[in-house]
Parts: C-alpha cells; sequence; structure tokens
C-alpha cells in the first residue's frame, strides 16, 4: 500500500500546481470581463471615484438603454453587421473557389508561388497601406464613407486567409472521391458541390468565423473612411469619451452589447470550429 | 461489345527536358468478357495506364478504343466504365446503400428499383448487415466490399480494379480474391485488375500483363510467363523465390553444348531441341536463368552441388540457400529437410529446366 501511495502524492502535486496555474490563468484573463460588467453596472459617479469598487454600490441597468440615447448607435452595430456579413459571404465565395483551384490545379492556378504571394498579402502591416487605400476609395463614384468601401477594403485582408485556409482544407479531401463521382457520372461541378463541398463545410464554417470577427472587429480603417453616413460600432466607443470626462459605464455597457454576436457565434458553431482549425477535417 | 483496345498509347507528364515518360508505345488487346492483370512494380505505369483507359488522365499520343469506339476524347461519364479505386473512395456522408445505388441515381433510375439492385448487390457481396452504416465506421474489408458494389451495380462495358487489395491482411485477401473470381466468373464482364503483388494477380486472371519502366514486358497466361518469361525482368519478377541468374559462356564439348558459369565450377548441359535456337542466336556469353522449384535435392546423379548457408524453413516447404564458387543458387525442398549450414547437398536439373537469355538485352533466347 505504501509504495503505491508514493506515486499517488507525487499527482497530487502536480495537480494542485497544475489547478494554481489555470487559477491565475483564469484570473489574468477573466478579471478584465469581470471589471467590464461591474463598470457597466455602475452609476457614473462610482466610475469616477478615486478608490474603484469592485461590487457596483447601486446597479444601474439604465446603461444599457441610455447607450441608445444617440439613435444612430443603434445603426451603427447594424452597420457593422452588414460589412462584416457581406464581406464573409464574399471572402468564403472567392477564397472557396481559389483555394480550390490552388488545390487541385496547382500549375494551371500559377503555382505554389502565387498561393503563398496571395498568403503574403495578409502579412504586412495594413497601416502601410491606409493612406493610398483612402485616396483609392476616395476617388470611387461611392467615396470612402460608404458600407462598400469597408466590404472591398476587408477582402484585402480576409480573401487570402480564406483562400489559404481553403486550399488547405481541400488539399485533404481525397481526390478519389471526386474522380469516384465522374466515373459515376456526374459533371466536375456537381461532384465539387456534392462531394467535396460538404466535406470542407467545418472548414468554410471556421474560416467564416475568422473572417466575420476581423471584420467586425476593425477600427483603424473604419475610423478614418467611414463616420458620416455610415458608422461602425468601433467608432462608437471611443464617442463616449468627452473633453472632460470618459463615460466609462457607457462605454462598457456598449462594448458588452457589441461583445454579444461574436460570443454568440462561437458558442453555436464551436463544434465546428474546433474541427475546422484542427485543419484535419476528413481525415480519421 | 466490350472489349479494349489501347494502341501506341504514350503518356508524358510535364514537357520538355523535366517531362517524365510514364508509359512508352502501349500495344495492349483485352478481349470482351476477359480478367486481365496489369502486373508490375510501383513507378512502373500501371496506374497511368489505368487511369488513361477510365478517362482521368489525357492520352498524351495513341489510341484506346471501347469495342469499336474510340474513346480518347470521352470525358469519364462518357464511357460507361467503372472503377475500384484503392483508397475505395466511398462518399462518407452517405451510408452504404446511398453509396451502392448512387451510380444508378445519377442515371435517373427509379428509388424503388435502385433499392431492389443495391439490395441484391448487397446480398451478392454480403453486406446486407451493413447497409444504413455510414463508410468512415466499417471496417476495410467491408469498405472494400462496398466499394466493389457501387462499381458492379450500373453494369459496366468495363470494370477496373487498383490495388484494391493492397489494405487488407493476408486473410481477408484469400477471402476477397475468391470472392472477386467467383464474381467474375457469375457476370463474366471484362475487368483490368492493376496490382503489384503477383500471387493476386497470377490467381485471379486469365493473361497477366507484366509492366516495367514505362513499357509492356509481356503478355501471357501463368504458363507462359513462368516457364517462358519473355526476358529476365520477367523471369526475376514471376516466381517466389525468385530466379538466380548466372552469367555463362558457351564452350561446346564433343558431343555436346554448354554453358559454363563464368564465377564457378558449374556447367549447364543444353538440351538438344534448344540448340538450334542457341546457334541461331549465335555470340557464346549468356545469362543463365534457374527457378528454384527447379532444383531437386538427390543423393545420386546430382548435376550440381553446394555448400549450404541458410535452412528457411516455411511451414509447407523450405528455401536451401547454397553456395558454389561465388554463386550462390536457391532450391526448394521437403519441409522436413534437415540439412545444416556447412553440410553438401547435391541437385538435379533438367536442361529443360534451364532458361537461356541474352546477356546483353536481356531478352530470352530459348
Amino acid at each position: 500500500m505504501a509504495d503505491q501511495a508514493r506515486p499517488d502524492d507525487r499527482w497530487r502535486h502536480v495537480r494542485v500546481l497544475f489547478l494554481a496555474f489555470l487559477g491565475l490563468w483564469l484570473l489574468f484573463t477573466l478579471f478584465p470581463l469581470y471589471f467590464m460588467i461591474i463598470t457597466a453596472l455602475k452609476t457614473t459617479a462610482e466610475t469616477n471615484l478615486t478608490v474603484p469598487t469592485f461590487w457596483p454600490e447601486l446597479f444601474a441597468f439604465g446603461n444599457f438603454a441610455a447607450v441608445f440615447a444617440e439613435a444612430t448607435n443603434f445603426d451603427a452595430l447594424i452597420d457593422s453587421f452588414v460589412i462584416a456579413t457581406i464581406n464573409t459571404l464574399l471572402s468564403l465565395f472567392l477564397g472557396t473557389l481559389a483555394g480550390y483551384a490552388f488545390a487541385r490545379f496547382p500549375r494551371q492556378a500559377g503555382g505554389e508561388n502565387l498561393a503563398f504571394w496571395i498568403l503574403s498579402n495578409r502579412m504586412f502591416p495594413p497601416v502601410a497601406i491606409l493612406v493610398p487605400m483612402f485616396f483609392l476609395f476616395d476617388s470611387t463614384p461611392w467615396g470612402t464613407d460608404s458600407i462598400w468601401s469597408l466590404i472591398i477594403l476587408y477582402l484585402v485582408f480576409n480573401l487570402p486567409l480564406a483562400t489559404w485556409l481553403m486550399m488547405v482544407f481541400f488539399r485533404d479531401a481525397p481526390r478519389e472521391l471526386e474522380e469516384a463521382a465522374y466515373l459515376d457520372g456526374w459533371t466536375p461541378l456537381r461532384a465539387f458541390l456534392r462531394i467535396t463541398l460538404p466535406l470542407v463545410l467545418p472548414g468554410m464554417i471556421s474560416v467564416a468565423m475568422l473572417c466575420w470577427i476581423f471584420a467586425w472587429n476593425e477600427y483603424l480603417f473604419a475610423n478614418l473612411f467611414v463616420g458620416t453616413d455610415v458608422r461602425t460600432y468601433t467608432i462608437v466607443i471611443p464617442t463616449f469619451t468627452h473633453g472632460s470626462q470618459t463615460l466609462w459605464n457607457l462605454q462598457m455597457a456598449f462594448s458588452l452589447i457589441a461583445m454579444i454576436p461574436p460570443v454568440t457565434l462561437f458558442i453555436l458553431l464551436r463544434r465546428y470550429m474546433v474541427r475546422g482549425l484542427s485543419l484535419g477535417v476528413v481525415k480519421g | 461489345m466490350s472489349n479494349v483496345t489501347l494502341s501506341k498509347v504514350n503518356k508524358i507528364y510535364g514537357s520538355g527536358r523535366t517531362g517524365v515518360h510514364a508509359v512508352r508505345d502501349l500495344d495492349l488487346a483485352v478481349p470482351d468478357g476477359e480478367f486481365m492483370a496489369l502486373l508490375g512494380p510501383s513507378g512502373c505505369g500501371k496506374t497511368s495506364t489505368l487511369r488513361m483507359i477510365v478517362g482521368l488522365e489525357p492520352i498524351t499520343s495513341g489510341d484506346i478504343r471501347f469495342g469499336d469506339l474510340r474513346v480518347n476524347d470521352l470525358e469519364p461519364r462518357e464511357r460507361n466504365v467503372a472503377m475500384a479505386f484503392e483508397t475505395y473512395a466511398l462518399y462518407p456522408n452517405f451510408t452504404v446503400e446511398e453509396n451502392l445505388a448512387f451510380p444508378l441515381e445519377v442515371r435517373g433510375v427509379p428509388p424503388a428499383e435502385r433499392r431492389r439492385r443495391a439490395r441484391e448487390l448487397a446480398e451478392l457481396l454480403r453486406i446486407t448487415e451493413i447497409l444504413s452504416a455510414k463508410p468512415p465506421v466499417l471496417s476495410g474489408g467491408q469498405q472494400q466490399r462496398v466499394s466493389l458494389g457501387r462499381a458492379l451495380i450500373r453494369e459496366p462495358a468495363v470494370f477496373i480494379l487498383d490495388e484494391v487489395m493492397s489494405h487488407l491482411d493476408a486473410h481477408l485477401k484469400f477471402q476477397m480474391l475468391f470472392d472477386l473470381k467467383r464474381l467474375h466468373q457469375e457476370l463474366r464482364r471484362t475487368m483490368i485488375y492493376v496490382t503489384h503483388d503477383q500471387v493476386e494477380a497470377l490467381a485471379l486472371a486469365d493473361r497477366v500483363a507484366v509492366m516495367s519502366n514505362a513499357e509492356l514486358q509481356q503478355v501471357g497466361d501463368r504458363n507462359t510467363l513462368y516457364n517462358r518469361p519473355a526476358n529476365m525482368f520477367v523471369a526475376d519478377f514471376i516466381g517466389e523465390p525468385p530466379t538466380t541468374f548466372i552469367p555463362v559462356e558457351r564452350r561446346d564439348s564433343a558431343e555436346c553444348a554448354r554453358l559454363h558459369a563464368t564465377g564457378a565450377e558449374l556447367v549447364f548441359d543444353v538440351a538438344a531441341e534448344r540448340i538450334p535456337d542457341l546457334d541461331a542466336h549465335g555470340g557464346c556469353e549468356f545469362m543463365v536463368g534457374i527457378r528454384p522449384q527447379n532444383l531437386h535435392l538427390c543423393d545420386h546423379g546430382a548435376t550440381i552441388g553446394g555448400k549450404i548457408v541458410i535452412n528457411e524453413y516455411l511451414g509447407e516447404r523450405s528455401i536451401l540457400s547454397f553456395v558454389t564458387g561465388d554463386v550462390t543458387l536457391q532450391a526448394l525442398a521437403p519441409p522436413d529437410t534437415r540439412m545444416a549450414p556447412g553440410e553438401h547437398a547435391g541437385f538435379s536439373l533438367d536442361p529443360r529446366d534451364v532458361m537461356i537469355f541474352d546477356a546483353e538485352t536481356g531478352a530470352l533466347v530459348t
């Protein structure tokens, strides 16, 4: 018995250490979220105390309504949603077709070098093209202050990612399945839609999530491009900072509301996300 | 008519100096209803040949005909060929029954008929109990049967099997070999079976086409390939354990033609009926090929002798390796042979069992 107890003890120590580490890690990641939630529930006076409180003295649920006192704030959430969704659909559509071409017809599609060049478009610092892009879109008929400017601009970042990831997923999908379908009597297009596409669906969903979240959260270009006819929620958040003070409680309340769509999507699609991001869609 | 004819078929991947000549001037005719095996080591061009037949790979030059129809420019779905893949290629999101019925669905066969045919075939292949399962949960042997069934269901003109047994264990393989042979006898369909395993090819096929280095070496039934191999490659590739090759020099004695091994005290008499062939060929340097099966252990009248180096006991037989001079030969012996390394053994060899090849080209002389 004594011989067996010793290894057990040792494992208990490892377990305690592991839990302690996890606890510390949770504290680091969850505390900002906790502070965000309680701040959103505080009154303006309480947020301005020199010594911060860690539990609201008074729950000011009215903050969540007050952020919409400015009616256009709600429109900003809609604009962000529309921009992110259309951009995601476009990225997915174009990225899937391009990824398929790179995976199945690498020579005809321009080879590994072109595929890598497309991915490398994702690697430069976005701020480097901020000003050129502004002038470029300023000369379009719809100008910079339009949802279409941001939808097209975000393709610069999302399309390389979507193309590259879809290429990897298509490479994993066995070619023989399509060949078997050709022999069984299907056209290449039908075989692609009915056989191959369902195989890469988990991958497509995770690509869609990545694209959508990038477009939803983008601030730098939105701040410069839009603001009058179109506003994204990311450029509304700083408006709660006034000349003399910052309305921390309203800013946090609005941020929490903006977190709802991505978090909901993550929860609903987490099964596909894990399968898609492990890059092993078909195997096993 | 579903005989398949390939004439002067070439396949070159890539172009210019980097091009790879995968199939060179291939001429092959498979008569209607024949079971033909395409046998060769990996990279010999057999899979390229098969992909050109079904239409998954364009032909660089030459013609492929099904009956009188030239199919070079037809899409795979227009050729009426069915294929079972090495990886089975079952549609993972369809059930077994849907997989089986899929080729019929594409051709617009009504659902009731599709169901009936799928069940009929499932019975033939003994997979009725897994009809509602999906492929990822099936064992290799079951997937194999489903993939055969999917190829068989629509009664294609030509039925092609690509290395379909390379992922099965030995026991399952024998079962499948038996089933496949039975299927062919029942259906009498033209079948082309691609494999690198001579046991499968010889067990199944009416005739075997042996390929190597992008070229067809020989087409023939098992006796022809075994006893009259066209060249040293076929003699070496067909047969287990492999043929021993010994360089020899022709030095006739007064009464008969003789071949003297260059590296050992070995002399092979040439059977009288073979001398004209040897004379016609001319020259005096040859390669002699001897199958281990043709060396018989004997106490008296041995024509070849040597010192045993290894006695491999393999259950139903033993392989004796013995050395004479700098030549190592192998001979098959009964399993109960008690021969220890170092012992001297004598073997008899019928002169008619000696295969004589051209030393340079490797082609069979006689």
